[in-house]
Order: C-alpha cells, then sequence, then structure tokens
C-alpha cells in the first residue's frame, strides 16, 4: 500500500494587520506499486501516433519503432489501444468493429499490435481534438480503469481543427485521462501541445532529433507503469470567509491549480493530481485571511493529499500574527525560491511569445529576467537552454542580446522546458 | 446500450466517433453506478465527480475515534467546540470552519489545591504562547504558590519555567513537612526558599539545550501560608502581595530597572513607565549570576489574600491599592479562588493581555482551621452577610 507524507515550508509569521500567507508543502509517496497491480482497478494505456501526411519517411518510421518499444514496455495484463491520427482517428489495434475498444496485453497481442502499426503511412491532415475523443471513447468502452494514460506523438500544428473544437474535446477528456504528449520536428506548436498536456495533467517535450523517439517512449511507458496510485487529489480546506489567492504545482514543473477546482465542501477545494509513481511533488499555497490580532494564532489551510474518500496525509498552513519585524520580515527560503521559479517558467514563455510576434524589445527584457531568476535560483537547465537563445553579458544584472541565429529546435526546447523547476533542498 | 463503432483503419471510418451523451440521470462516468448530484466522489468506484447540486451538510466532524483522524495523528486538544465560532475543533487542534487555534493545556489552566487556595495561568492576549508557570499546594493551614515567568526572549523558555516552579514547590514543600519549632519557622523557610531557587536554577539548566545561544530563564516570586504567616520569596520582578481590607501590601520587591530607579528616588509610576523598567536584574537561568532570592516574613494582623503574580497582571494595577480593588471587583460574585483568580486574568486581558498572565491567590489565616475559624473569615469586601447564624 502506498504511503504518503508531507511537509510544510513557510514562515507562519504575520506582521500586524497582516493577511497573505504563502507556504509551500511538499507531498511524497512512497511504494506506490505499479499501474493497474494494486487491486484499485485495471490500467489501460493507449498510444496515438500522428499519421499526417507531414510525418514523412523518416519520422513515420521512426515513430512506428517507438509505439513498437512503447508496448514492449507495457505490463501483461494491461489493457491497451493503439489510435492513429491525422485529420481523423482510427483504431488500428485492436481489431474490432464494436464492443470493448482496448484488450489485455499479452504474448500475442503484442505481437498482432505492432503488426498493426508496421501497417502505418503518413498521410492526410491534423486533427487532434478527435483523436483525444477516441482515446475518452476507448477507455469508457473499459469499465473499472483506474489509470488512464495516453502517450501521444505529433509532428504538426493542429490544422484540421479550429481552437474552439480542440477546446471542446479538451473539456470532454479532462479528468479521464492524462496524457503525455511530445513533438517531434519543428513544424509543431510548443503552446498547442503545452495546452492539451497541461490540461490533461501530462508532459511535453521536443523530440529535435527522431532518433529518440524509441529512447523516449520507452521512458514514458516505464514511468507511467510505475504509477501505481491513481486519480489522487489535492485538497485544500481554507477558514470561512479566507480566499484562495493561488494554488499551483512548483515541482517538478510549475502548474497552475488554482481554476482546476471542484469543491468538495463549503470550505474545501479538490484539484486533480493525476496518478503518482514513488516521488516528491511541491505545491505552493497563497491564501489571503482577515487579519486578526497580533498574538492570535490561526489555521490558514489543511494540505491533504486523498485518493478516492481517504485521506493520506495533510500538511497545515498556520498564520501567527506578531509585533516582531525580526519574525515577520523574514521570507522562507522555499517559498522565495518557488516564486522565482514560477516568474521564470512565465518569462520564458513571455518571452518566446514576444520574440515570435516580433517584439524584439519585450523579448530581450523578459528573457534577460529569466537568465537573471536562472542564475539566481540556480536552475542550470534553464541557464543552459537560454544561452541557445540569448547571448549573456551579465547574468546577474540580466543584461543579454537576443542571438542573430537560433536553432528553432533549441528554441523549443527551452519553451517546453520551461515549466521544468530545480529544488531548493537536496 | 449502443456501443461505440469503432473507426477502422487503414479503411475511412463508417461513422463518426459519437459524442458522449450528457446522462439523464447522474451515473459516475467512471463504473456508471447511480450517484448523487452532490455527490463528489462515486461511492462505488471512488472516482471524482463533479457535484451538480451543493452538498447541504457541513463537512463530516471527525470524532476522537474515527479512521480518519487516527490516520492523521492524535488529538491536540480536549477541546471539541471553537470559542470563536462554535464549529468542530478538528483532530490537528483547529477549528474546522474558522481556523482558530484551539487552546492548548499549556496556554490555559488552573489548579485548586484547596477551596481555599488557587490560581490561574494564561496566555494572555499578544504573546503566541504561554511562557508563565504555576505551582500549588495546599495542606491544613500551610499552602505554597509557586509563580515563574519565562523570559519571553529566550529558547524554550516555556518549559524553563514549568521545571523551575515545580521544582520550587516540591523543595517548599519538603521542607514545611519537616518544620519542627514554629518559632524556627522563618529561618527554616528563608533557608529553603535559598534551596528552592537553586533546585529550580539546576531545573532549568536541565531543560535548556546545551548549544542554545539563548538560554532559558525565568523569575520566581513564591509564598507559604503558614498559620496567619506568610513566607515569601522572589527574584526578578513576579510579585506577592498581601492585600486586606485595612492593609494592602506589596511585600515582594523587583529585581528590574523600574526599581533601581525607585530605590534612586524616582516615583512609582514614572519608574515603571520607563522603556526599560521591565528589564529585570535577576533570573533563574545558565546566564544567571545571582540565584539568591530576596526573602521575608509578613504576619497577617486581619484577613485577607496572598497574591503571588506574574507583571502580566500588575501591569494593569501595580500599586497595593489598585491591585486591591481590583480583587474585591473579582470577589464580587464568588469568593472561589479559582474563580476570583480567573476574573483577574479577564480583567488584565480586557486591559490588553500584552503579556501572559499568571494569578495565584490563598487566603491568610487559611479559613478551614477550626481553632480559628472566627479570626479566619476571608476578607471579602461586597459580601459581609455571612456567620450569622454561628
Amino acid at each position: 500500500m502506498a504511503e504518503f507524507s508531507s511537509a510544510v515550508y513557510q514562515n507562519e509569521f504575520l506582521p500586524d494587520g497582516g493577511t497573505d500567507v504563502n507556504a509551500i508543502v511538499t507531498v511524497r509517496c512512497s511504494d506506490a506499486g505499479a499501474a493497474g497491480r494494486t487491486g484499485s482497478g485495471d490500467a489501460g494505456e493507449i498510444i496515438v501516433v500522428d499519421t499526417s501526411g507531414s510525418m514523412g519517411t523518416v519520422n513515420m518510421e521512426a515513430a512506428k519503432r517507438a509505439a513498437m518499444i512503447a508496448l514492449d514496455n507495457i505490463l501483461d495484463g494491461t489493457y491497451f489501444a493503439v489510435v492513429a491520427g491525422n485529420h481523423k482517428a482510427y483504431l488500428p489495434y485492436p481489431p474490432v468493429q464494436s464492443g470493448p475498444g482496448m484488450v489485455k496485453m499479452n504474448y500475442a497481442t503484442r505481437a498482432e499490435a505492432k503488426r498493426a502499426i508496421s501497417y502505418f503511412r503518413a498521410e492526410g491532415g491534423t486533427a487532434m481534438g478527435t483523436w483525444l475523443n477516441l482515446c475518452k471513447a476507448l477507455f469508457d468502452s473499459i469499465g473499472n480503469l483506474a489509470n488512464r494514460h495516453v502517450i501521444m506523438l505529433t509532428d504538426g500544428e493542429n490544422h484540421n481543427e479550429t481552437a474552439q473544437q480542440l477546446d471542446l474535446a479538451l473539456a470532454n477528456c479532462v479528468g479521464h485521462f492524462q496524457v503525455d504528449a511530445r513533438g517531434v520536428g519543428v513544424d509543431w506548436k510548443v503552446a498547442e501541445i503545452r495546452k492539451i498536456a497541461q490540461a490533461m495533467l501530462g508532459t511535453v517535450d521536443i523530440i529535435g532529433d527522431p532518433a529518440r523517439l524509441s529512447a523516449v517512449f520507452a521512458e514514458l511507458m516505464r514511468n507511467s507503469m510505475a504509477r501505481g496510485v491513481a486519480n489522487a487529489e489535492l485538497r485544500v480546506w481554507i477558514p470561512q470567509g479566507a480566499q484562495v489567492l493561488f494554488i499551483r504545482q512548483v515541482s517538478p514543473t510549475v502548474e497552475d491549480l488554482t481554476h482546476r477546482g471542484t469543491p468538495v465542501n463549503q470550505l474545501t477545494m479538490s484539484y486533480p493530481t493525476g496518478s503518482w509513481a514513488d516521488e516528491e511533488r511541491d505545491y505552493h499555497v497563497a491564501i489571503r485571511l482577515a487579519a486578526k490580532s497580533v498574538g492570535q494564532e490561526q489555521l490558514a489551510a489543511r494540505v491533504q493529499l486523498a485518493v478516492g474518500a481517504e485521506l493520506l496525509t495533510q500538511g497545515l498552513v498556520k498564520a501567527k500574527w506578531s509585533a516582531d519585524t525580526n519574525l515577520t520580515a523574514q521570507i522562507n527560503p522555499e517559498v522565495a525560491h518557488y516564486t522565482g521559479q514560477a516568474e521564470l517558467a512565465q518569462v520564458i514563455q513571455d518571452g518566446l511569445a514576444a520574440k515570435d510576434a516580433g517584439d524584439l524589445a519585450t523579448a530581450t527584457t523578459k528573457l534577460g529576467r529569466a537568465v537573471q531568476l536562472a542564475t539566481e535560483t540556480g536552475n542550470a537547465e534553464a541557464t543552459s537552454k537560454l544561452r541557445k537563445v540569448v547571448d549573456i553579458a551579465d547574468a546577474r544584472t540580466g543584461t543579454v542580446r537576443l542571438k542573430q541565429a537560433v536553432d528553432k529546435a533549441d528554441e523549443m526546447a527551452l519553451d517546453t522546458a520551461s515549466t521544468k523547476t530545480t529544488r531548493i533542498r537536496g | 446500450m449502443t456501443q461505440p463503432e469503432w473507426p477502422q483503419w487503414p479503411q475511412l471510418p463508417q461513422m463518426p466517433v459519437p459524442a458522449p451523451t450528457a446522462a439523464e440521470t447522474a451515473l459516475c462516468p467512471n463504473c456508471g453506478q447511480p450517484v448523487s448530484a452532490s455527490a463528489a466522489f462515486c461511492e462505488a468506484c471512488g472516482a471524482t465527480l463533479v457535484p451538480t447540486e451543493p452538498a447541504v451538510s457541513e463537512p463530516p466532524a471527525p470524532t476522537e475515534g474515527s479512521a480518519q483522524t487516527r490516520r492523521l495523528g492524535v488529538r491536540q486538544s480536549q477541546v471539541t467546540t471553537c470559542s470563536s465560532c462554535g464549529g468542530t475543533i478538528d483532530a490537528d487542534g483547529y477549528c474546522q470552519v474558522c481556523g482558530a487555534k484551539a487552546p492548548s493545556a499549556r496556554d490555559h489552566y488552573s489548579e485548586t489545591p484547596a477551596d481555599w487556595v488557587g490560581g490561574v495561568c494564561d496566555r494572555g492576549v499578544q504573546h503566541s504562547r504561554n511562557e508563565d508557570a504555576m505551582a500549588l499546594w495546599a495542606a491544613g493551614d500551610r499552602a505554597v504558590l509557586v509563580v515563574c515567568d519565562g523570559v519571553s526572549t529566550s529558547v524554550d523558555s516555556d518549559a524553563a519555567s514549568t521545571a523551575a516552579a515545580q521544582a520550587i514547590r516540591d523543595v517548599l514543600v519538603e521542607r514545611l513537612a519537616q518544620l519542627s519549632d514554629p518559632g524556627q519557622a522563618a529561618t527554616e523557610l528563608a533557608a529553603a526558599f535559598v534551596d528552592a531557587a537553586a533546585a529550580a536554577n539546576a531545573a532549568v539548566i536541565a531543560v535548556t539545550s546545551p548549544n542554545s545561544t539563548n538560554a532559558a530563564s525565568a523569575t520566581l516570586a513564591a509564598a507559604v501560608v503558614l498559620g496567619a504567616e506568610v513566607h515569601f520569596a522572589n527574584l526578578g520582578d513576579s510579585r506577592v502581595y498581601f492585600l486586606s481590607a485595612a492593609d494592602p501590601v506589596l511585600l515582594s520587591l523587583d529585581d528590574s530597572m523600574a526599581q533601581a530607579f525607585i530605590a534612586r528616588g524616582m516615583d512609582r509610576a514614572e519608574a515603571e513607565a520607563l522603556p526599560r523598567a521591565h528589564a529585570i536584574t535577576k533570573w533563574l537561568g545558565r546566564d544567571a549570576t545571582d540565584i539568591v532570592p530576596r526573602t521575608g516574613v509578613h504576619t497577617a494582623a486581619e484577613p485577607g489574600w496572598v497574591v503571588v503574580c506574574s507583571d502580566g497582571l500588575w501591569n494593569y494595577a501595580s500599586a497595593p491599592a489598585e491591585l486591591a480593588a481590583q480583587l474585591a471587583a473579582a470577589g464580587s460574585e464568588s469568593d472561589d479562588p479559582v474563580a476570583v483568580a480567573a476574573k483577574l486574568v479577564e480583567w488584565a486581558n480586557a486591559q490588553g493581555g500584552r503579556d501572559n498572565i499568571t494569578v495565584a491567590l490563598a487566603r491568610c489565616p487559611a479559613p478551614a482551621m477550626p481553632t480559628n475559624l472566627e479570626s479566619a473569615t476571608p476578607w471579602v469586601p461586597e459580601v459581609e452577610e455571612q456567620v450569622e447564624n454561628g
């Protein structure tokens, strides 16, 4: 049985009249077990391969190999399906016309699925919303699936759908399964795929070199199979009359959860966190309270992790009003660190968007600030990715010049990695 | 129920993928079981649901024995109802509705060793923890009252003051039992106070972390009631008063900057208003240099109250006559010592509660002794219609 624990990092002390409480809550999961094998329900995996014409021979062949290797990493007994997508969505495997649209993995089904994948050829356009809707229907055709996970590979823009159609598909699918999305090449839009991955509680990354596809798919599938805890939720209780300023996952990536909550009761909201392997995630909770008099103490939030109706761990965020400025003036190091990391993600995305739009002045300012933040918070990965897009004159002050010639893949790698954070603790 | 027609590949699909239809009755999207419109979870499979109606019931109140409270830890407070909003106190020690902290046993406690001896020790309003401590004892016509005030700039001073107060009481109780000749009581108790202070000093050091840069420290004020005699001692600025109708007096002498100025001729009110008036010149603790308390004895000429208190009380009524007036007001409804002490604490909190407040009271002489019943009638200024039908 998985074990959860939590720790709270905050400065509990507020000055006289202070109202805003910030805390980092770390939630740790251990003994998660394997997906579909913990008795809480079966696991379901769907591999979605872009088979649009733009994939061409090289990417198509690499994608086929990668999809087959992903199959090798699905544990026997796991329900699975393979979806091929262009401007429509198709079900190459299992070869059924009705009834349950997924089958259990075993020696025979794995071989049949590989054969089906071998027939893939690149043609047609791109409509990712239809791919996602088909995945939802496939999962729904199997009862009692605890883990529902999709690996989606694409190489291009969502040409054959309006943004509204994609939004509708996302609204249909949110909360029903998780999607790890990967883009191959440089002709896809980071913002578009990130939107899918964020809504579907997954990750986004660029695979610049198609030769790396197989390794990436194998790792994604292994990671998914290690998530023995399905459908965990972060629950945040706040006192009557208090207000959530924001709830944000800050590690391993920055994800704003503030508007993803559903009410559990009048004072408690539930935020989906998807499935968990043995891992730690950090959440930044910011709550506004009515000020109390100096010397008073109260609870600002109960931050809990729940699976189903069961609360597995709870962290207490507190507020103590004090007249001692030595206590109230301190900013908690974890809060400061992750505030900087969240801003880093934002300025990288803003800076690249400005550069894309031709607003070079804004791009220079934002990416300069990004260099400064990455340096201050010790985010070496972000610094090295920024170096490929800007020339750094002075990292401390954030003085940079945009590079004249930038490899598009480097720029996209900076964008997709913008939300990855470093931890302040070892 | 119609099953979806799966789009075949590589042929073109015969049918579009059906859009999911909105359920007419609320069914769990995960397992299809009926669910309540207000449910946030499916009871069959545990899947997350988006409630379409607000839940009407209050959040479930975990009681002491529920699985949830066991899982999430031991109960932090014995209080179950929030004093701020009337909500339920959770096992974590905070209100489930408004988040107010339930008072801990250390924040507020009282002791009643006899019906003529009692005290209340309270966090006050402005301090986040209670660093005062109190230890009382009574038997026959004898009582011991001890108050220690943990110095608030030091670490662990709440633990230090508790250890000190209990050590002092224990030494005094032991030495009272060894008293043989009543004529020697003053001498023997004066020595007992000095030994008690040394024991308390050792107790404070014992709870101080060896690598603490800000060693815990505490004051001491103690009184032993022995018949009509009040034996007393103090170190620091906690006080011993004897308050009777005719002659309310302050018995102890503060070891404080204010007292030093008073000794040089400054007016008491002026001295106690100085910015560093509360800086004390003697204390118990690892960095203490002089731990010998000032001792004395006072014989009650008429029945009255012995008051041992921390500066959280006397800050608001320093002069003996002022404190006597507050004591009289506090005793107007009930003359039970704990009730009177609680009233005094309440009054000090109403004045601002800037510091922890401790009030320990004993009648002197003890009223229960049959041999001097008449003289032992307590002084209760506004309740004088007693002993009518004797």
